[in-house]
């Protein structure tokens, strides 16, 4: 089964104006993990938009394992995006007031099928994610602190078990090292893929940095893909 | 959805906490009126609880009722005895209580009465007076203590006072030659009865100069008018209906110029003058609410902007713009309860604080009874208009999370 699969795709953020994203065909198979880097302006934030169900395309087809994306209402890919997709931000992934354990369990805040697989699994969400966040390198005081306290690289850590937590199918991370040195971005990238790899999960990993590619099965220059503004 | 609503409450504590009391203040402020408002009525309502009809000489209604029973302001005519006799002794009374107004002690009321008082007034749910200690006074010399009265002088039954003409705090010309003894003091009843110095119509006569009738030695026993006039007098009747029809012939009672009022519909005519000053009160009283509201409304407003972020991980976690709508409009929702429940709360505070305050001073009585109907209506409209309000922000948020989606450019 294909994890990502698009055809056809035209999405402009405004009405009658020129489409920002334009992709004729693009498939990612399930379980692959991806890099897709692009440089600022090649429309790197609308397609992370569209993937996770924010927008809708004017055109063409977006599915994710199978689900026709461009056919779901607002609601439903909201639905769509909780139980199937976790998603990591540049920076600033977390409610400040919450304890990093309530920030990792607000994965399972909308979705009763991550809340299943956690079950199936034999645990309860707290102690998975428990689990995962010591698995991720948090001592048991930073796990009861609020997110606020911790510091950028442990935040991005609790960014990542909130997105792992209850195995969603795909992984998308929009540049998650950028706030990170050197040493702390390869060990969060191999502990990350670590940990989607034992779901089998497919992960997007998005960066402008392309020598991170060694650490993934695929690479994909946004440039290539992205076919607006240029002329035929 | 709630938990996440109080713990981002929580974060803020600072500007919530100071919203919240804004708004609590403005709520006890406005219950406060309502409250104040009932209780003087039925304060009132109690006190004339046994009284048909009051007389006096003619005066307006209101001021008649006021004098005679509240002791608020003072009477400036005086209607005779002989008037009070022939209409005591008309068919359709039952009991008439006179009253003699105008000398104090220490700024409390004198009335001058006769014994007959402690027989007839009613107050409350139709109440006697009952005595803490002691008697009803039987002679000239003898008088009996309100409990506030008794307190507020500190006097005990067998202590001696003495009577100062005028009823301001401090006179110059006292009676200081008659020294009277206390023979009685009431219990509590909560109406003004509590802070008077009840004595006899004789004894009142002797102060002022007449001479004392047991010292009066000839041997006739023709019956003396115990004064040559009354302020007011307080009249039961044997059968309701008649006091229409009594009213109107003592209004055009030939031989002096008098005034009859039925206490209750006087009472109501009181508070009806009385309304536009008590509107006014609750029309500033829910500005100040308001004021409160809009407070809510400035800083949920200001916090959206930093609280982009906040709204995009929730997004991205799943919730739709509708779960942002909703979160803040459960932020709201709940400062808002939370702010009428302490304004309630502080509202009894104050009450419990201030009711010895209040009696003292006006003799008023508070009740502490559940918020009336009237009061939860204000409470309900309270929270409804920060609800509405907090549908500000909320639609700003639900605009702002559909159009930032997961990518916030601040």
């Amino acid at each position: 089964m294909t994890a990502v699969s698009v055809r056809d795709l035209s999405f402009s953020w405004k009405r009658n104006e020129p489409a920002t994203l334009e992709i004729l065909e693009w498939q990612v198979q399930n379980g692959e993990t991806l890099l897709l880097r692009g440089p600022s302006g090649s429309g790197k934030s609308t397609l992370l938009s569209l993937l996770a169900g924010i927008n809708s395309p004017q055109k063409g087809e977006l599915s994710l394992f199978g689900t026709p994306l461009s056919k779901l209402s607002g609601r439903q890919r909201d639905r769509f995006r909780a139980d199937n997709i976790g998603y990591i931000f540049q920076q600033f992934n977390l409610l400040p007031y919450l304890s990093a354990l309530d920030n990792a369990l607000l994965a399972c805040q909308f979705s009763s099928i991550r809340k299943e697989r956690i079950a199936k699994a034999g645990e309860t969400p707290e102690a998975s994610a428990h689990n995962m966040l010591k698995r991720l390198g948090l001592s048991e005081s930073q796990i009861q602190q609020p997110a606020h306290s911790l510091s950028v690289g442990q935040q991005q850590r609790v960014a990542a078990a909130r997105a792992l937590l209850g195995a969603p199918p795909l992984l998308i991370a929009d540049e998650p090292t950028s706030a990170l040195d050197a040493e702390h971005r390869d060990s969060f990238i191999q502990l990350l893929l670590e940990l989607s790899a034992k779901n089998d999960t497919t992960v997007i990993f998005v960066t402008h940095d392309a020598a991170l590619s060694r650490y993934f099965d695929s690479h994909v220059e946004l440039n290539d893909l992205n076919k607006a503004g240029v002329t035929a | 959805m709630i938990k996440l609503a109080i713990k981002s409450l929580l974060n803020r504590r600072a500007s919530v906490l100071l919203t919240v009391i804004a708004i609590a203040v403005s709520v006890t402020l406005l219950l406060a009126v309502e409250r104040t408002r009932e209780q003087v009525q039925t304060n009132f309502a109690n006190t004339v609880s046994g009284t048909d009809l009051i007389i006096g000489a003619r005066t307006s209604q209101i001021q008649l009722l006021l004098s005679s029973v509240f002791h608020i302001g003072s009477m400036t005519n005086n209607m005779s005895w002989e008037a009070f006799d022939d209409i005591r002794s008309r068919p359709a009374v039952e009991w008439a209580v006179p009253i003699s107004l105008g000398d104090s002690v220490g700024g409390l009321p004198v009335v001058a009465t006769t014994k007959d008082y402690f027989k007839h007034f009613r107050y409350g749910s139709k109440q006697s007076l009952t005595f803490a200690a002691g008697d009803a006074f039987h002679d000239e010399k003898q008088v009996v203590l309100g409990a506030e009265a008794a307190s507020k002088l500190n006097k005990k039954v067998g202590n001696d006072i003495t009577i100062a003409h005028g009823s301001g705090g401090i006179s110059f010309s006292e009676h200081d030659e008659h020294p009277l003894t206390v023979v009685g003091i009431l219990k509590r009843t909560g109406t003004p009865v509590d802070q008077t110095i009840l004595t006899s119509l004789t004894s009142l006569e002797v102060i002022h100069g007449g001479e004392s009738r047991d010292k009066h030695d000839h041997g006739d026993s023709h019956a003396h008018p115990p004064a040559e006039s009354i302020s007011a007098a307080l009249l039961g009747l044997k059968a309701k209906p008649l006091a229409l029809r009594l009213q109107r012939q003592i209004n055009t009672y030939k031989p002096e110029p008098l005034t009859a009022l039925l206490p209750g519909m006087t009472l109501q005519e009181l508070w009806k003058t009385l309304r536009v000053f008590e509107q006014a009160l609750t029309v500033i009283s829910s500005m100040v609410v308001l004021i409160g509201l809009l407070g809510m409304l400035t800083i949920m407003l200001a916090s959206l902007r930093e609280r982009r972020r906040e709204m995009a991980v929730l997004r991205a976690v799943g919730a739709g713009p509708g779960t942002v709508f909703g979160l803040l409009v459960s932020e709201a929702l709940l400062l808002t309860v939370v702010a009428a429940a302490s304004g309630l709360a502080l509202l009894y505070l104050l009450e419990w604080s201030l009711a010895g305050v209040i009696q003292s001073q006006t003799g008023i009585v508070l009740s502490f009874a559940w918020p009336t109907v009237a009061e939860w209506w204000r409470l309900g409209l309270v929270v409804a208009t920060g609800f509405v309000l907090s549908l500000i922000p909320a639609w700003r948020a639900y605009r702002q999370s559909l159009a930032d989606g997961l990518t916030v450019k601040v």
